[in-house]
């Protein structure tokens, strides 16, 4: 037997398949009126995160308190896992999703399926490339956080100066958002130098190691940009570890564990991503919509982030700011 | 039948026993469960993992593993999205492929990676276990460099260049999976060359004895290279089916799912050791990661214990495995003796 007849058999198949027919694509606007049970779906990246947590916890407490039994998963940024439990949720007649997704491109086919089998899905914390799949997609203004942090950022530098760059995930909406808005901020400045720039996932162990070396090849590094908090965390470590004194770090995300840096001197600002607000805004509005068919807002919502320095640091708790 | 029979016949059956015992345990724990969608929709999880799991099964009855299918179901599913998105530029002309074309050249490419991973393993004797940690990270940076590490979206094709219909295997045929039938195929034309042809028996003996299956005249090095071309072939398809179920296909497709294809084999009794291995048993241990992880998520189990669950079960399975076999060994020798 050779392999060539394995592949055979395989191709032979595959072009089977070739001839049926695909069906028919998502019609216009309708309303969805859940599968059936009483089972709201929480999906949201991995839980180590103290940011996905903060979202999933607050949309299952918020669903409780509405009355409706949640599960709550994670896709731990994977598509395809995504899409795995979208159907399971199917299956499980789940009335609504509230899903923070994988991927703009590659949670669309997810979302559909959930629309064609008459489940309503609320995106949170990111967007997809398509509308009019989701009923909403509620975010936060990654934009106006990223340029208010980037404000504080230029002020702290005093206008000029070297620093370096610390990226998201490539393949991930925000990360760009993010970046392109500190750039339209700290660009004005022309004394100001990017000398590094690095991808660094949103890890803050990655972030860690990149910012090591970045600080082995740029000893007057003053500052560093950080696509989130994670990745600030990490850098501020490693400076630390190198014995350098502080340096001007702003991110975006407004973890506790960034409060804690900002307090303790080592980190600038961070841009507070209302993680906690959007979770219960878009099970509210999951709740309206099955009851009345509309969420009485448009698909796209966008929630300002709140910058968080030294001066309001004490405040903020779990993404929310305390009175 | 005395005691020991009685024993042998629930551990051989072991993992079916436990199936069925997990299937019970999840349709009265959630009442959606046991459902004809909601077992469709497992099967076609399961679909991923064991079609990964028969082409581990071969690998691992040589003796060998093969850390690299992960990987090459990314590259597969990368070079698709390229193929349909943006065609193949050579010379300054965009040729584009109509879907067949396209899912022969992924599983070529498929099969390529597999015979270096062999040509390695055998010419340049180096460890399988290396070769294909090696391959692993190559196949992963080939797969993010196609995009730069961005997702081909909406890979639906044109109907005026002639390539759509991409999307068909991750859809369903008559209300069946197509993943699933694939699966099937696969399942079947695996287990006759394993149990039914010289080949197939030539690989187990590679994995049992290499030395005596040399010196006995089988072709080691030219079947082992056959086995992880087949392994790459396998890991292709699984990276064709991801990427039609998302209609996109994303860089990082398929980490760590060398794992779960491991796990599937080991589950269903292929031994780390080589030379002991069924494609029945494959199967019915990715239908066991299958019923674990979306059962666990049907009864709102938190993901942490998800993943101790899903090691105990595994750790547990070799134990069971280990028993077994000593129990054979012995019964084994019970009989001689008792012969004599």
């Amino acid at each position: 037997m050779k392999v060539s007849k394995f592949c055979a058999a395989v191709a032979m198949v595959c072009a089977c398949g070739m001839f049926a027919s695909s069906a028919g694509a998502a019609d216009a606007p309708k309303r969805l009126t859940g599968g059936g049970s009483n089972i709201i779906y929480v999906i949201t990246p991995s839980h180590s995160n103290p940011f996905f947590k903060t979202e999933a916890e607050v949309a299952s407490q918020t669903a409780r308190d509405l009355g409706y039994d949640v599960k709550m998963v994670s896709h731990d940024d994977s598509p395809v896992k995504q899409a795995e439990l979208f159907e399971t949720a199917i299956s499980d007649k789940a009335a609504a999703i509230v899903c923070d997704n994988a991927g703009a491109d590659a949670t669309l086919a997810a979302v559909k399926r959930a629309y064609d089998n008459n489940i309503p899905t609320f995106l949170i914390d990111r967007e997809i490339n398509e509308q009019g799949i989701a009923i909403a997609q509620i975010v936060a203004n990654n934009y106006q956080g990223a340029k208010g942090a980037a404000e504080v950022f230029v002020e702290a530098m005093e206008e000029e100066g070297e620093y370096a760059e610390l990226y998201g995930l490539d393949s991930d909406t925000n990360a760009k958002t993010r970046s392109t808005a500190f750039h339209e901020v700290i660009d004005q400045y022309p004394n100001m130098k990017r000398v590094a720039v690095q991808t660094a996932n949103w890890d803050q162990n990655l972030a860690y190691s990149k910012m090591e070396t970045i600080l082995q090849t740029n000893p007057n590094l003053k500052g560093v940009i950080s696509g989130n908090d994670n990745m600030a965390v990490g850098a501020a470590a490693a400076i630390k570890a190198a014995g350098k004194g502080p340096l001007k770090i702003i991110a975006v995300d407004g973890s506790n564990d960034a409060r804690d840096e900002i307090l303790g001197g080592t980190m600038t600002a961070t841009a507070m991503q209302p993680a906690a607000a959007i979770a219960k805004v878009a099970v509210e509005q999951a709740d309206k919509y099955l009851k009345t068919g509309s969420t009485g807002q448009p698909e796209k919502q966008l929630m300002d982030c709140v910058i968080i320095t030294k001066d309001n640091a004490k405040k903020l708790n779990n993404f929310a700011l305390s009175e | 039948m005395n005691k020991n029979d009685l024993v042998m016949t629930i551990l051989k059956g072991r993992t079916l026993i436990v199936l069925a015992l997990l299937v019970l345990f999840f349709s009265l724990a959630s009442e959606s469960f046991f459902t004809g969608s909601s077992l469709l929709s497992i099967s076609k999880h399961v679909a991923l993992y064991g079609i990964l799991g028969i082409g581990m099964t071969y690998v691992l009855v040589t003796g060998g593993i093969d850390l690299s299918v992960g990987s090459i179901a990314g590259l597969a599913g990368m070079v698709s999205g390229l193929l349909i998105n943006k065609g193949l530029t050579l010379f300054g002309q965009t040729i584009y492929f109509s879907v067949p074309t396209i899912v022969i050249i992924a599983m070529l490419i498929g099969m390529l990676i597999g015979l270096i991973n062999g040509l390695v393993i055998t010419k340049f004797a180096v460890a399988p276990f290396i070769a294909t940690l090696g391959m692993m990270y190559v196949a992963r940076g080939l797969a993010n460099l196609t995009s730069n590490g961005a997702t081909f979206p909406n890979l639906v094709g044109k109907e005026a260049l002639g390539n759509t219909g991409f999307e068909i295997f991750g859809r369903d045929i008559a209300g069946f999976p197509v993943a699933v039938i694939i699966l099937i195929i696969i399942a079947v034309l695996a287990f006759i060359v394993l149990r039914k042809t010289p080949f197939g028996w030539h690989i187990l003996a590679i994995g049992g004895n290499n030395r005596a299956a040399r010196l006995s005249g089988v072709r080691v090095d030219h079947d082992t290279v056959l086995v992880y071309m087949f392994s790459g072939v396998c890991s292709a398809v699984v990276g064709i089916i991801a990427t039609s179920q998302l209609v996109a296909s994303h860089p990082m497709t398929g980490n760590t799912w060398e794992m779960n294809a491991i796990a599937a084999a080991v589950l269903g009794g292929t031994s780390l050791m080589g030379g002991v291995g069924t494609i029945v048993g494959t199967v019915i241990g990715a239908f066991i990661i299958g019923v674990i992880t979306d059962g666990m998520v049907m009864c709102g189990v938190s993901e942490f214990w998800q993943m101790i669950i899903k090691g105990l079960v595994i750790v547990l399975a070799v134990i069971i495995d280990q028993y077994q076999r000593n129990l054979q060994a012995r019964m084994a020798l019970q009989a001689r003796n008792a012969n004599k």
